[in-house]
This record gives C-alpha cells, structure tokens and sequence, in this order.
C-alpha cells in the first residue's frame, strides 16, 4: 500500500467512526485541535505582530499559552476587526523547529551553547573587531519590527557608547523615501493626518499600493465609507491589476516609473482650470527645486547631497508646461481623460481627497520625488491636514515609524536630531550620560552601502536582528557571498532558521511578540503597549536584554542599568525625554499601558490627530495653518521631473520584473509560512505573467519558466490569471518563500536623496523550462 | 494491511485512563470526543499477525468497556 | 287563577332536533378531523369546499416531489456537524476555512449572493450557511482557502475546547450563550434554519427576541457577601 492510498483509507475509517458517533450522539464534537489542559479564558492587548496598519489585537490566555485571537474592539483602528494575519498571528508562537537555545557555529556547523558563552563571544569579538579594526568595523542592523526599546538600546550602545553611527534598519528599505518626502515637502518626519480620514473623505487614491491585501483593515474602512455614504469614490493607480483594483471604481494602470510624469500632469491640469486655492498657496506654500539627473547609486561610494533652490509659482507653471494630459499619456500609457479626471477630483472644492501610498512610491529609484509630487497635488488645492484631505503615507512594518524613524536608528539620526547638528549630540550625551565627543558627527553607511563596506571588509561584524537580510538584500548574491567571507562576524538574533541564520556565526534566541513586554509605533502616530503575556521559551531573550547583556561586558554597566523587572518601563521613560516638546511628546508609560493605543503628539492628555491645522495642534501658531516644521513655516512644493528608471527593459531583457506580497504572507515567511491556514493558502512563490504573454511564449498555468536578469535567476511556476493580473511586458513574483530568491534578480539601485532601494522595477526574460 | 476504526466506550468514569491506555498502544490513533464519553480509535497494523497480537492486547484494556467497530479493510 | 300555558311552538321544535341531531353528527367529525390532520392540511379543508375528498390533497405531496430535485432531496443540508464545523477553524471563533472551489480571483464580492440569506445553491449542491456579519464585504481579508493538505514546518498547537452544549443550569431551562458576541451578534444567522449546524439549531426561531432567555455565560465567581460585622 503506498503512503497517499494508506492516509485515504485511514481517513475514510476515521470519517466512518465520526460519522457513526454523530448519528449515536447528536451534537458530539471532535476537536480540530490538541486541547490545552486548564479552563476559561482571559484576554489581554497587544499590537499586531504584522503591518503597519497597527490593529489592536486581544489575544486569548490560557495557562501559559496563546489559545485564541479577538480583534480589540476598544481601538480605533481596527475596531475589532482583524485580517486572516492577524486572526491566526498567536500561532506563529508554537512552530516546532523554534530557535530557543544559542548557537555557535563550530567546524562550519551551528552548535547548541549555553546563552552566557554566547554573550560572552559576542561581546569579546566585539571588542577585538573594534581593536583590530577601529569603531566603524563593527555594525548593527536592525528592524521595523524592532520593539521601542530594542531600537533605543542599540542606538544608545552604538552611537553613544561605542561611538559608530554604523546602525542601520530594514526600514532603510521600506520607508526612507517617505521620510525624506517628508523632510523635504515639511521638514518633519510622519503623516500630518490620522486614519480617521478614511471616515471623512469623499475620494480615495491608492498610488502604486495593493491596499485591499496590504493594509486591509483599513480598505475595509474605505468600503465601510463607500458603501455608508453612496458617493465615495475609490480610484486605484498602479502598475497592474491587483483585488484593490477589483474593489475600485475606477482602476488606472500607468506604465512604471511614470507616475512622476501623470502627478506633474495633474498639477498641470489644476493650475490651468483655475483650481489652485490661492488663499491657501499665497499664506502657506513656497516653491523650491533641486538637483536633476541625480543617478542611481548602483556603484559603491556613490554619494549625493541634494541643493535646493527657492522659485516662485511661475516657475513651477512654466516648469509643468512639459507635463500636459496629452504628452503624459503617450509615455505612461494613462488616458488624458484619466489624468483630467483625477485633476477634477482635485480641483472640485466639495470633495475630500484622501490619498494613500506604500512600497510603490517608496521602493522607486526617485522615490523621494514621488513623495513631493503628490503632496503637490494637495497642496495646490489646500487639501491636507483637515478630516478626510489627508495625503497619506502608509507604513509597512509594525514599527518602522515607533522604532527606526522616532528613535532614530539610521546612521544619520539620533533619537532627536541628526548627528551632524551639535545640538542634538548635546542633548543624546546629556540623557545616555556619556561624552559628547563620543557621537561621531560623520554619517557612514546607509543599509546598501553598508551591506558593500561588509562585502569589501571595511565591515567585519554585524549584529542582525529581527530581519532576513539574506533573503531581501537586492542583488543579493553579491551581499550574500560578501557576508560568507572570511574575517566576516556575523551575530544573528532569531526565532526560526532562515537563510540568514544559515550564515551566522552565533544565533542568539530571541523573545518574540508577546512573549515580552513591548512598544510599537503604526502609521497613524498611534504608540501601542503589550504586557508579556506568555512566558519565554527556552533560553530565549528579548532583543533588548540581549543588547544589554552584551553592552554591560563590553563595560558600559553605567549606561545600562536596569533590573530585568522594570528595563522597559525605565527605558520608555529615558527614551521620552528627547520628545518633551508639543510637536512630539509621547504618551506616558501608565497611559499606554492601560489603552489600546495613543497617538503622539500627546499633549495635556488629547492626541493631535491633525497636525499643522491650529484647529486641532497644540504646537501651531499661527490661526489656520502652521507647517512649522520649515524655516519659513511654509509647506513646498518641489519641481521634480519625470526621470527614467535605472534599468528598463530592452531587447535582450524585455520584461519589467516587480515584486511584493500577498496577503496571507509576511514578508520573508519566517512567521506566516508556519502557520498552517495562511501556508496551506499561498504555499509556495510563483511568477504572474499576462495572458497574452504567457501565450505567445508558450507557458500555462502552472508550468516552469526561469526569471533572468543580468544579475542571477530564478525558476519558479507560473500564475496566469490569478489574483493579481500583470500588464503586457511585466511579470510579479511575491517574496515570501525562501526557495524563490527573487532578489537574486533584482538590482541594488536606489533613490539618491532616501538611499532607499526599487524593488519594483529591473529587467528581466522568461524562458520555458 | 489491515486498517480498522471503532468507537471505544470506556468503563464508567474511565475515559481519560482509556485515553492513555489506547495511546500507548503501537499502531493505535485515538481521538476523544469532547462532550461525549466516547473515543475514536483508528488502527493500522502491517500485517495480519500484528493484528491479531494488537486484538489481544485491546482484550486485556481494563478501562475498555467496549468496541464498535466503523470500518474494516485489509488487502486479502 | 289560571296558570298561563306555555306554548311550544312544534315548528320550532322540530327545527331545533334536527339541529341538535345534526350537532351531534358533525360534532365527531369536526373532532376527528381537527385532530387526524396536518396543520396544513386542516386549513385547506376549511377554506376550499367541504368535500372529504383527502385523496385530491394528498396529490400536493407527488407534486411537489416530483419539482424539487434529486439531488436536494439526497443534498448535504441537514447533516452540518460541529465536528464539521470546527475543522474549518484553528480555535472557536477564528474565521472559518473557505471549504469550497472558488472561480474568482480577485475580490470577490459576490460571496453574499450565496452567504447574507443562505439557501440551496445548486453547483455545490448544498444549503449555503448564512454569515452573522454581511455588513463586512471584503470577505478573503479574513476567509481563505486551503490548495494544499501540507505543512512547511510542524507546529506544537493547542487551543480551548469549543464550548459543551446542553449547560442548561435547570431541566428544560434555556441554555446560556457560551460564545462571544463579537462579530457573532446575529443569532438567526447560525442557529436559525436548514443550513447551520444540527446540533445547535433552534426549533422556536419565531420567539424573536433571543437574548430575553438566553443571556452569556462568563467566568465569574459565585457571589458571596462579604460581611460587615
């Protein structure tokens, strides 16, 4: 009997004796599930493991084990609603292959070692890298969804105490051309807006993002909106047809990298109907530009610094004369009537626009421009910074904005301030108590330049946490093979094998979600607190401990003082005291503690939900608007021009090749991957083709077909017609699945203002295999 | 290779002992009802004599009031 | 003096035995009918003409036999299990496994054609459960389905035992809610008609208002008055 036909028939004997027990016994019930051993149920709140949106969660207690999910219907994100993530997130807890015990790599092979020896190691190679090598040898790359304080404490024992800025995060990859179009168009970092927009607008314009998959409680807010009101309109704008395209009203495919052309266009439009709210543009809007032709920083030591010039509105005019419909539709493909409709939906003075966008404006070679281009389209008309005007930023990871980009965990930041301006490295070396003459004022590397000085040596240790660098590195057979080099030390804090567990050279076991007490920070500026909830496995640690440990036997005990009873307590509030001032002060610990999430600005006890709008922000002065975050208090508008992709398709390469996720997977899959719904779901990675393409090359549903580019190449199954429908030229592949590296294929160029990588656009051909 | 399901009664009171006795069982899958005093019982011997040896062992469970068999098949 | 004499009109009289007569004829009849019929049945013998003739009803039955289709009557409809329904779902309450093929791709937000009022869908050949919360349409946010019986890795997982039915404190008593009320306010939905679960389906859904009997069902302690003196 072989192994399928012998589970058929004990299933069909199971079934019988099922069945049979049903007609003896009404109502009896067979668990699906292993039973816990102790009754009842208690609840307690924690942020979501997973996206940016930032639902509340209650997870269901019993004994010592996470038995059952609710959404928390007391926040106001989510309002206790979940997605198929989240509703199964507490299983990602119990996978049978997790990493509780350190590990050492001897002889090539990882080995079982008690955690002190571990600590000891990475302390002492530490040490000896920095001796050897100097302070900039040694390197730290963190996460999004680092918890609050595991991002405060590296910063504090990298910058402060060692002295390297040599700290970087994977939001570096995520979010940065979000944060620069925030520091350029208003000098301050995070949406001026809140999620109660989506409760107010009239008009919803998803940029380049998947909503309805990647942030979808959120897009069932929209559909609430839309269905309540009658009138809302929701008009998706990307490169191909997704399930948000489904649910929109109008669906609007652009060619890639042409989005700069069509929002330039849609300024163009408003200015010449007439549309501009000069009230708003004469008091609260200056006009600036910047360098053109900037590069695309795929060589090493590529460095840019950009200049800004003050023009006035006419130069913009005439800037945008390039930009009209009519020209803009033959490069990107978008109908003139489209680009006017949307203009009109702009320019119309009763309709609340609100706009949202992620990877697709932030993953792109002028991300940074893209960013600027739509806040002008907001901008022109004033319609920002009141409820439901909202131009959007969404987040993708839990605590991109709570970790990497409030405490500042990027080679240039410091928890308030910039490492180059002597006063913020006052301030850092008055609250970590250490020597001001510590804090380096010299950025060194961004995350792929330094992922480079790794490869070239100038970089011999690196302490990776929370993140799977060997799996979303682009062009990542470079990175990897530079990680595998000799006189490389590499430290790994992890919860399950992955592939950059398998270049470690010390795994530590890492405390995961609530398995410790925590903070993350949403999109929405909305802080969220979780008590430990479940005991640790094993010899498992919270990152922050870890680094504490580490840092107290390189001899920095002074700096790190803490008990193990109250370290997050202490450290939130060390951590809250560069944010003591009305334009960002945080939410005390008890408060937190005791609500499902405040936002920052906290002040006298209201959250700011609408900064810059004197209505509802404390920390403006003026009696409407304040964009206090510029000198001139004034928000700009840049000139940035269309400027084409790092490498397109040709003849040799004839596809685009873009990547991103699917709903039931996050990210590299460590977590979701283990999950039995949300694997037996989406179970392996495959390549969407158009139809048309697929026919004309040969390949059905299913087939093998190899994805190469002039960097590496993966052979992988096609999806023809699945959930997500590419354009003619243009192929997808998700990045979840670790025997998929599809950033093998795609190139490390990058924005050269954010240094933030594209992901969504390189060349390609497919081949029949 | 003889593939039989039952459903196992167990003696009054017994049937967290009945659990443990049939799971320490080799070739024996069980599964309890929640909110009945009934298990499932699934078999799966290699051969007709380790059949047989497992019947004899079932005989002897003294926290096994009785078995229903649901469903037999073997290959002969 | 003369005492007056009663007269019996004998018209009237008879008038009155043979209704009396008549009475007693009809009387068993009316009973026996009222008693040996269908509900249904004793009102269409009361609205249509008296006739007696419950063969001509009884052709009702072939009738509709003969319309509905093989395969509703031989259909699934009335043997959803709990233990059917809890291998939809990882723990009681998680969003339950979609557990048929699906022909869209995308959103596909005509699952409430078949989900918001239930009822026979014929490709599948089943009654269709009706869902306690339609005012949420993007239903694959939270409902997939599996392409695969595989893991990726084995996992260590347990959860709560679904709650036991029949906890009536008192015989005859109606049972209290065991579950929360969470996007699972809607009672008609799952406990009200052909498509949910045998065993917890209510044979009086007309008594509209669920929760004046039937109240949740926490964890707390018993009271007890802590004394003063």
């Amino acid at each position: 009997m072989d192994i399928t036909r012998r589970q058929f028939i004990k299933s069909a004997a199971a079934q019988s004796a099922v069945a049979t027990a049903a007609v003896l016994f009404p109502g009896i019930s067979f668990g699906a599930w292993k039973n816990v051993d102790s009754g009842g149920i208690e609840w307690k709140k924690t942020p979501c493991r997973f996206c940016g949106t930032g639902c509340s969660l209650l997870v269901g207690v019993s004994g010592d084990r996470a038995v059952a999910v609710k959404g928390d219907p007391n926040c106001s994100v989510n309002k206790g609603l979940c997605c198929v993530k989240g509703y199964h997130s507490i299983q990602i807890l119990y996978g049978k292959d997790r990493v509780n015990k350190a590990l050492v790599r001897k002889n090539g092979k990882l080995v079982e070692t008690p955690l002190k020896e571990a600590l000891d190691l990475v302390a002492s190679k530490m040490q000896e890298t920095i001796k050897s090598h100097g302070k900039d040898a040694v390197a730290m790359y963190g996460s999004g969804q680092w918890s609050i304080t595991d991002g405060y404490v590296a910063s504090k024992l990298f910058k402060g105490c060692i002295g390297t800025n040599n700290l970087e995060a994977n939001a570096r990859l995520c979010m940065a051309s979000a944060v620069t179009g925030f520091l350029t168009s208003f000098g301050l970092d995070e949406p001026m807006g809140c999620y109660d927009d989506i409760d107010h607008a009239d008009v919803f314009i998803t940029w380049g993002n998947n909503m309805a998959e990647m942030h979808p409680v959120l897009f069932s807010r929209m559909l609430a909106n839309r269905k309540s009101k009658g009138h809302v309109k929701i008009i998706d704008f990307a490169t191909r047809t997704t399930r948000s395209s489904q649910a929109a009203d109008r669906s609007i495919i652009f060619r890639p990298q042409t989005d700069l052309a069509v929002a330039n266009a849609i300024c163009y439009e408003i200015i010449r109907n007439n549309w501009v709210n000069w009230d708003f543009v004469k008091k609260h809007v200056s006009f600036h530009k910047g360098k053109t032709n900037i590069g695309y920083g795929t060589q090493d030591h590529f460095k840019f610094k950009d200049k800004a010039e003050t023009v006035d509105f006419e130069a913009y005019k005439a800037f945008l004369a390039d930009y009209t419909p009519e020209k803009v539709e033959k490069m990107s493909g978008v109908p003139a009537k489209d680009i006017k409709y949307l203009a009109a939906l702009f320019g119309d003075p009763d309709k609340k626009v609100t706009s949202f966008w992620c990877m697709g404006m932030n993953q792109h070679t002028r991300g940074t421009w893209i960013n600027n281009l739509v806040y002008n389209c907001h901008l022109l008309v004033g319609k920002i910074s009141t409820p439901g005007n909202s131009p959007f930023s969404l987040t993708g990871q839990p605590s991109a904005c709570g970790t990497v980009r409030e405490v500042g965990t990027l080679t240039h930041k410091l928890p308030k301030g910039v490492v180059m301006k002597e006063g913020a490295r006052k301030l850092a070396a008055k609250i970590w108590d250490v020597p001001v003459e510590n804090i380096d004022p010299k950025p060194t590397y961004h995350t792929v330049e330094m992922f480079r000085a790794l490869d070239r040596g100038d970089i011999r240790f690196m302490w990776i946490q929370v993140t799977n660098p060997m799996v979303t590195m682009p062009n990542l057979n470079r990175y990897r093979d530079g990680a595998k080099k000799d006189g490389r030390f590499l430290v790994v804090s992890e919860i399950y094998p992955t592939p950059t567990y398998d270049v470690a050279d010390v795994v530590l076991p890492a405390a995961l979600w609530i398995e410790r007490e925590g903070f993350f920070g949403n999109s929405e500026r909305r802080t969220q607190h979780n008590e430990q909830i479940i005991p640790m496995p094993g010899d498992c640690m919270s990152n922050t401990w870890q680094i504490i440990e580490v840092a107290r036997r390189m001899g920095f005990e002074k700096q790190f003082p803490w008990s193990e009873e109250t370290y997050i307590e202490d450290i939130w509030n060390e951590y809250i005291q560069f944010h003591d001032n009305p334009k960002h002060r945080m939410a005390p610990y008890k408060e937190l503690k005791a609500k499902s999430g405040l936002q920052w600005p906290y002040v006298n006890g209201l959250e700011t939900k609408w900064r810059y709008n004197a209505k509802y922000d404390p920390a403006a002065e003026a009696d409407s608007f304040d964009f206090y975050g510029k000198p001139d208090r004034r928000a700009w508008i840049w000139l940035r021009p269309y400027e084409p992709p790092a490498e397109s398709p040709d003849s040799e390469y004839p596809f685009w090749l873009n990547t991103g996720r699917v709903l039931e997977h996050w990210h590299t899959g460590s977590m979701t991957r283990r999950v039995p719904i949300l694997h037996r779901a989406v179970p392996e990675a495959y390549v969407e083709i158009n139809s048309d393409d697929a026919a004309r090359l040969g390949i059905t549903n299913g087939s093998k077909v190899k994805v190469s580019s002039r960097r590496g190449s993966v052979t992988m199954k096609a999806s023809i017609n699945g959930r997500g429908l590419p354009p003619k030229g243009m192929v997808f592949v998700p990045f979840f699945d670790e025997s998929y590296l599809i950033n093998e294929v795609t190139l490390d160029a990058f924005c050269p203002i954010s240094k933030q990588p594209d992901y969504k656009k390189c060349a390609v051909k497919l081949e029949r295999v | 290779m003889p593939v039989f399901s039952y459903l196992a009664y167990p003696v009054q009171g017994s049937k967290p002992q009945l659990l443990n006795d049939l799971a320490a069982l080799d070739f024996c899958e069980v599964t309890p009802a929640e909110n009945e005093e009934v298990l499932i019982l699934v078999t799966d011997t290699p051969d007709e004599k380790t059949e047989k040896e497992l019947q004899k062992k079932l005989k002897e469970i003294k926290s096994l009031e009785s078995l229903g068999m649901t469903f037999g098949h073997t290959d002969e | 003096m003369e005492k007056p004499k009663h007269k019996v009109d004998p018209k009237i009289g008879k008038i009155f035995l043979i209704f009396a007569g008549v009475c007693i004829l009809a009387l068993p009849l009316v009973v026996f009918s009222a008693f040996s019929s269908e509900p249904k049945e004793m009102e269409t013998a009361v609205i249509e003409a008296q006739s007696m003739d419950f063969d001509h009803n009884g052709k009702a039955i072939f009738e509709n036999f003969d319309r509905i289709s093989k395969d509703y009557i031989e259909g699934t409809s009335t043997e959803r299990t709990l233990s059917e329904y809890y291998s939809r779902r990882q723990y009681p309450g998680s969003p339950p496994e979609i557990p048929h093929p699906l022909e869209a791709h995308g959103i596909n937000l005509e699952c409430l054609t078949c989900h918001a009022n239930g009822g026979w869908t014929e490709p599948l050949k089943r009654i269709t459960p009706v869902t306690p919360h339609p005012e949420q349409v993007s239903c694959m946010q939270c409902h997939v389905w599996s392409v695969t019986d595989k893991l990726f890795r084995e996992i260590d997982w347990k959860s709560v035992p679904p709650p036991r039915l029949g906890r009536a404190k008192l015989p005859g008593a109606p049972v209290p809610i065991p579950h929360d009320l969470q996007m699972r306010g809607n009672c008609i939905a799952c406990h009200v008609g052909p498509g949910t679960v045998t065993a917890i389906r209510v044979e009086h859904p007309s008594r509209g208002n669920c929760r004046q009997c039937h109240v949740p069902e926490t964890n707390a302690e018993p009271f007890v008055r802590k004394t003063k003196s």
